[in-house]
């Protein structure tokens, strides 16, 4: 199909992230957005494309990040600009197609929001749930994953081996807001419950900060400051139920057809993967998407993750920053821009390959989901 | 005391339902013409896309598809309940409905367990269809 090798990401903005007190969530937008451009080795002027992830409900006393106030704050004036609302992850998709269509040649996709510090509530409860004590995503995915428990073999057993590796990752990365709390089984295990079968460990962090990245034409990306990460995957598929009424909690998701269209455009199977960096709000997504995307069986997680699969020295590495549930919360940016920064050589002492005992990274694996399994998106890069 | 856990909202939609539930009869939208029993309501059949409708009253029997268990209170009316039960039923006629589990302990509770509704009449306006095990009869 066409797309493959066409497009890149070329530069990635990052912001101070964790517990950054007394800044604005326009403010992180507009500061990860700024340090993508500068890291691309591009000026404003060149950027052409503005895409925002959701915001959810400003903290009192600020407006609701839009684009076109992102695009003022960056001197940006732009010929395309769009934000999704609630939870489609058609970003990549909606840049790929204003550049293919020639209406743009440089587009940031940004997310950023100041949920750890600000004094906002997000309030995403459907009002028929709330008068049954439902409320957050916590309790939703929850649900998904104890009617996993029920239809194949999977649980804490398994989820242990997937918290427990992407802190290990976490502890090589000096962003990583749990990288000096280390995990092990028993702290797993001791972690409080939240929503059961979920504790503490099972659940993605809450951030302040924000990240952005850059996706041009590999012919243009020749000229700038990095190796790119080269596109030569995209799919998505979206279910769209509510979680509910869905019959797909213990899948398929819609990762299986998402995983399957972008394995076909790049012309390659699971065992070209190096490494994946899978949206994982919560442990169990990302058990539930590697199986989707076929990398074991139903409900062979459990014997999959074991011996360190996942962890630096293993096999399959995934969420090598520590991901959503060890790094920091930036919506599928956190997986996307990981994969483009290992596949660059920028990672430090988490770097893929020799340094950290595992295999040399060409091609990496992304996910990024909505709502509760209701929307996926999966994306495959590889090295310039 | 007063009722201090959140309402429904009825809308448009939705008020046929919570009318149902004040006389303790669980109402579904069902397609005249594919028979569909449907959950939420919509002003079309999401399978044949009829606007040919009637309400249809539910057995109030189901299992459980799936369930929860807080063991925090997001919101303050629920921190005497805790640990509560949420779960998803799925009703004999079709539809899957967000609901509590009652008359057990969160140990007891399992997927596909059988369940009947009991009703919680909340306020003067209000009754919620919650749900019990269909042996504690």
């Amino acid at each position: 199909m066409g797309l493959k090798d066409k497009y890149a990401i070329v530069g990635v903005g990052y912001t101070p992230q964790g517990r950054v007190p007394g800044r604005t969530a326009l403010s992180f937008y507009v500061e990860a957005c700024a340090n993508a451009i500068k890291d691309a080795g591009l000026g404003r002027q060149d950027i052409d494309g503005l895409i925002c992830y959701r915001h959810f409900q400003p903290a009192s006393g600020e407006r609701e990040v839009t684009p076109y106030v992102v695009a003022q704050q960056l001197g940006l004036a732009p010929k395309y600009l769009s934000q999704e609302a609630n939870c489609a992850r058609s970003q990549l998709h909606h840049a790929l197609g204003v550049l293919e269509a020639g209406l743009c040649n440089y587009v940031v996709v940004a997310y950023a929001d100041n949920a750890l510090s600000s004094d906002r509530i997000p309030d995403e409860t459907n009002p028929e749930n709330s008068v049954f004590g439902q409320f957050g995503y916590p309790a939703s995915y929850a649900m998904a994953a104890r009617r996993a428990m029920h239809t194949f073999h999977t649980g804490p057993e398994t989820w242990k081996m997937i918290a427990v590796g992407q802190r290990q990752w976490a502890s090589l990365n000096p962003l990583a807001m749990m990288r000096d709390r280390p995990l092990t089984f028993e702290n797993y295990y001791s972690s409080k419950w939240v929503v059961e079968p979920f504790r503490v460990s099972d659940c993605c962090l809450v951030s302040d900060g924000g990240r952005a990245y850059i996706v041009t034409s590999v012919e243009r990306a020749r000229d700038l400051s990095h190796q790119p990460a080269v596109i030569i995957g995209i799919g998505q598929h979206n279910p769209s139920s509510y979680i509910d009424q869905s019959t797909y909690m213990a899948g398929p998701t819609g990762a299986k057809i998402a995983g399957e269209m972008a394995l076909k455009m790049a012309g390659i199977n699971l065992e070209d993967i190096d490494a994946c960096e899978i949206y994982d709000c919560f442990t169990y997504t990302v058990e539930v998407t590697l199986q989707d995307y076929g990398f074991f069986g139903l409900g062979e997680g459990q014997d999959w993750f074991k011996y360190g699969t996942i962890t630096p020295g293993g096999r399959l590495p995934v969420n090598t920053s520590g991901g959503l549930l060890s790094e920091a919360y930036f919506m599928g940016l956190t997986p996307l821009t990981e994969a483009a920064m290992q596949l660059m050589g920028r990672c430090g002492d988490r770097q893929l390959g020799a340094k950290t005992n595992t295999k040399e990274p060409e091609i990496i694996l992304c996910s990024d989901n909505g709502a509760t399994l209701q929307t996926h998106s999966c994306t495959i890069l590889r090295r310039f | 005391m007063a009722y201090e856990k959140p309402l429904p909202q009825p809308n448009a939609d939705t008020r046929p339902f919570w009318d149902g539930c004040k006389e303790h009869q669980l109402r579904f939208q069902k397609c005249r013409d594919c028979g569909h029993v449907r959950w939420p309501p919509s002003i079309i059949c999401p399978r044949c896309y009829s606007s040919e409708v009637e309400w249809m009253v539910a057995s109030g029997e189901g299992k459980v598809y799936t369930f929860v268990v807080y063991h925090y209170a997001y919101h303050k009316a629920f921190e005497n309940d805790l640990p509560y039960i949420t779960a998803i039923v799925e009703l004999e006629e079709g539809p899957h409905i967000l609901t509590n589990i009652v008359g057990c302990s969160s140990d007891e509770v399992r997927c596909d367990m059988p369940v009947k509704v009991a009703w919680e009449d909340v306020t003067e306006e209000f009754s919620l269809p919650k749900f019990k095990p269909a042996q504690n009869d």
